[in-house]
């Protein structure tokens, strides 16, 4: 894996477009060479391009409440295309209501994301955990 | 006299045809015409004998050739619908017949099935620039251990050009820059002029094709590459021409082109997908009259099966016309029945053709609302449809080019982006890959030349 290269892009049918472009602003400025899908991207145009980018992450935005249904399956599928070292990110608003955070987090860790972000969170402190989990990942 | 003369010669799998052209100020006009049977053994005697019927002595001499069923090439990419599709819009561009696509890391079974089709060209794509290197790596190690002694145009991630170059050291092989730069973005130019190059060097060697190209001093172009920027020319110079679609078909294979803009937008739609050229080709190799009638028949079964019902004419009957025709490719039809059978035959080479090249529109509901996604290339706004090639050259019916506008059923979820209702023409002269050949030195004569030879078609 190429520990620069990300894929970016908001899944589903989520037409949500200016998070989406502050996040390839930001990680770009980070120093990541973003691979950004934009918005409406299926499972397998993630993959597809992670594959063909040799990306090291792929970071899943979603922000109309479908998130469970869009994302479920992912981490089967970059299994079975051969990407099976790549780190799962997801964040948004994950699910529709007041469901607390803890049990959000919970069951997309089930799923099988490596990390899960709030609507609200830090930036800087997500790129740090970024190259610390893609170090980690590098070394095996 | 001292009008200025061409001659332009097109050596075809089955007929050799050239025409005599003099240059005036508004294009050039048709001075003779000659056609014989290519001899597939020595290409030079059938040239010979049209150059000779054309007189055209001392006239500078432009040559085509599509003998010896085109360029075969292979197409190896690392996803389906990224580097693969984009190395199939390559090898088209470059006027190549795609015998063959692979994706991932080559099988034995796959390096196995490359040996016997012995293509002309391999096209080896993956990875975006500083992307994949582990599979790419891997399949430049198989083709290096594989049997195979076709050419190998590497034109994948740039980041590893040198060592995959290192690793088929011994193949006769060269690089191009990659065909997917980043993720979505379509590059291939360079590598359609290398396979350009590729043809001149490895194609024209042998049948007699060598001796021709001494004679005339001019390198021949590959008919259908000719053809691809004849169009291209039409689309930049001729006022009313910028978009259109013609349709080539022949024994073997159909051929589509289409210059227009592939995505406009508006608000609420969106294109997933790769964003496809302002210019492009697909070829359809199991769409034909003759030799690929039995392919058609196999691919276009329950089209022409409602087509014969339709027509009170049984299957069995077809059947047989198909296995016979595909046997005797310069067949023309005699009875009513028989033409009947090209017509339909005919009609399912243009409309699947016309279906393949087309994108489609599908509504996606959204809790933000309704959506339309484009994948592929929008078709709508084509004006003008030409028909060119033996059959549709001859063509007195527009019903039968309409066959690639869409079927109207607006209520559907997801529709393919065909031409809604271009104005139909034949061309006529079947001067398309003979005025292709002189476009190169004289776009502006030869594209206006192209378009005032058409004849349009109604009803």
């Amino acid at each position: 894996m190429n520990p620069q290269n990300i894929v970016l892009g908001v899944i589903g049918a989520d037409c949500h477009s200016v998070g989406n472009k502050i996040l390839d602003a930001y990680f770009t400025k980070a120093g990541f060479n973003v691979t950004n899908l934009g918005v409406m991207v299926s499972q397998d145009e993630f993959i597809d391009a992670a594959v063909e980018t040799d990306a090291a992450a792929i970071l899943v935005s979603s922000l109309y409440g479908h998130g469970e249904i869009d994302c479920e399956g992912l981490r089967a599928k970059c299994i079975e295309r051969g990407l099976d070292r790549i780190l799962l990110y997801v964040g948004g608003n994950l699910v529709v209501g007041k469901t607390p955070y803890a049990e959000v987090e919970k069951k997309f860790l089930d799923m099988g994301f490596n990390r899960v972000f709030r609507p609200q969170c830090d930036l800087a402190e997500v790129v740090k955990i970024l190259k610390t989990d893609i170090a980690k990942a590098v070394r095996g | 006299m001292n009008e200025r003369r061409f001659a332009s010669i097109d050596i075809g799998s089955t007929y050799t045809k050239g025409a005599l052209f003099a240059l005036e100020a508004d294009g050039f006009h048709l001075r003779a015409r000659a056609e014989t049977s290519t001899t597939v053994e020595n290409l030079a005697d059938g040239f010979g004998r049209v150059r000779g019927e054309l007189a055209a002595d001392g006239a500078p001499v432009y040559l085509s050739s599509s003998a010896r069923g085109g360029l075969k090439i292979a197409a190896l990419g690392l996803t389906a619908d990224l580097t693969l599709s984009i190395a199939r819009m390559a090898a088209y561009s470059a006027g190549g017949k795609v015998v063959r696509t692979y994706s991932y890391e080559l099988a034995s079974d796959e390096i196995a099935d490359l040996e016997a089709l012995r293509p002309d060209i391999i096209l080896f794509t993956g990875g975006t620039d500083g992307g994949n290197s582990a599979v790419v790596l891997r399949n430049a190690e198989r083709l290096a251990k594989s049997k195979t002694d076709a050419f190998i145009l590497y034109a994948g991630n740039r980041k590893i050009r040198d060592r995959v170059l290192a690793l088929l050291d011994g193949k006769p092989a060269t690089a191009a820059e990659n065909v997917m730069p980043e993720v979505g973005t379509i590059n291939i130019e360079p590598a359609r002029e290398v396979i350009r190059k590729i043809f001149l060097e490895r194609i024209v060697d042998g049948k007699g094709l060598s001796r021709v190209v001494r004679e005339i001093g001019r390198d021949p172009y590959p008919t259908p590459l000719a053809v691809y920027e004849l169009v291209g020319k039409i689309g930049t110079t001729q006022p009313g021409w910028s978009d259109f679609g013609v349709i080539d078909m022949g024994g073997a294979t159909t051929d589509f082109y289409s210059h227009t803009e592939a995505f406009t937008g508006g608000d609420t739609i969106l294109l997933r997908g790769l964003h496809e050229p302002l210019l492009k080709r697909t070829v359809e190799g199991d769409l034909g009259l003759r030799v690929s009638s039995a392919a058609l028949w196999d691919s276009e079964r329950a089209y022409l099966t409602s087509r014969l019902r339709a027509a009170g004419r049984p299957l069995e009957e077809f059947d047989a016309y198909i296995r016979f025709v595909a046997a005797q490719p310069d067949y023309r039809p005699e009875s009513a029945g028989e033409k009947a059978f090209d017509e339909m035959m005919a009609a399912a080479c243009v409309r699947a053709a016309a279906l393949r090249h087309a994108g489609t529109l599908s509504k996606v509901y959204t809790p933000q609302g309704g959506f339309y996604v484009q994948r592929g290339k929008d078709l709508r706004r084509l004006t003008r449809l030409v028909g060119t090639g033996g059959y549709l050259a001859r063509t007195e019916s527009a019903a039968l080019l309409l066959e690639a506008c869409a079927p109207g059923n607006a209520e559907a979820d997801s529709q393919p982006l065909l031409p809604i209702l271009p104005e139909a023409y034949a061309d006529q002269g079947y001067l398309f890959p003979l005025l292709a050949n002189l476009a190169g030195d004289f776009p502006d004569a030869a594209a206006r030349t192209a378009v005032a030879g058409l004849r349009i078609l109604k009803g």
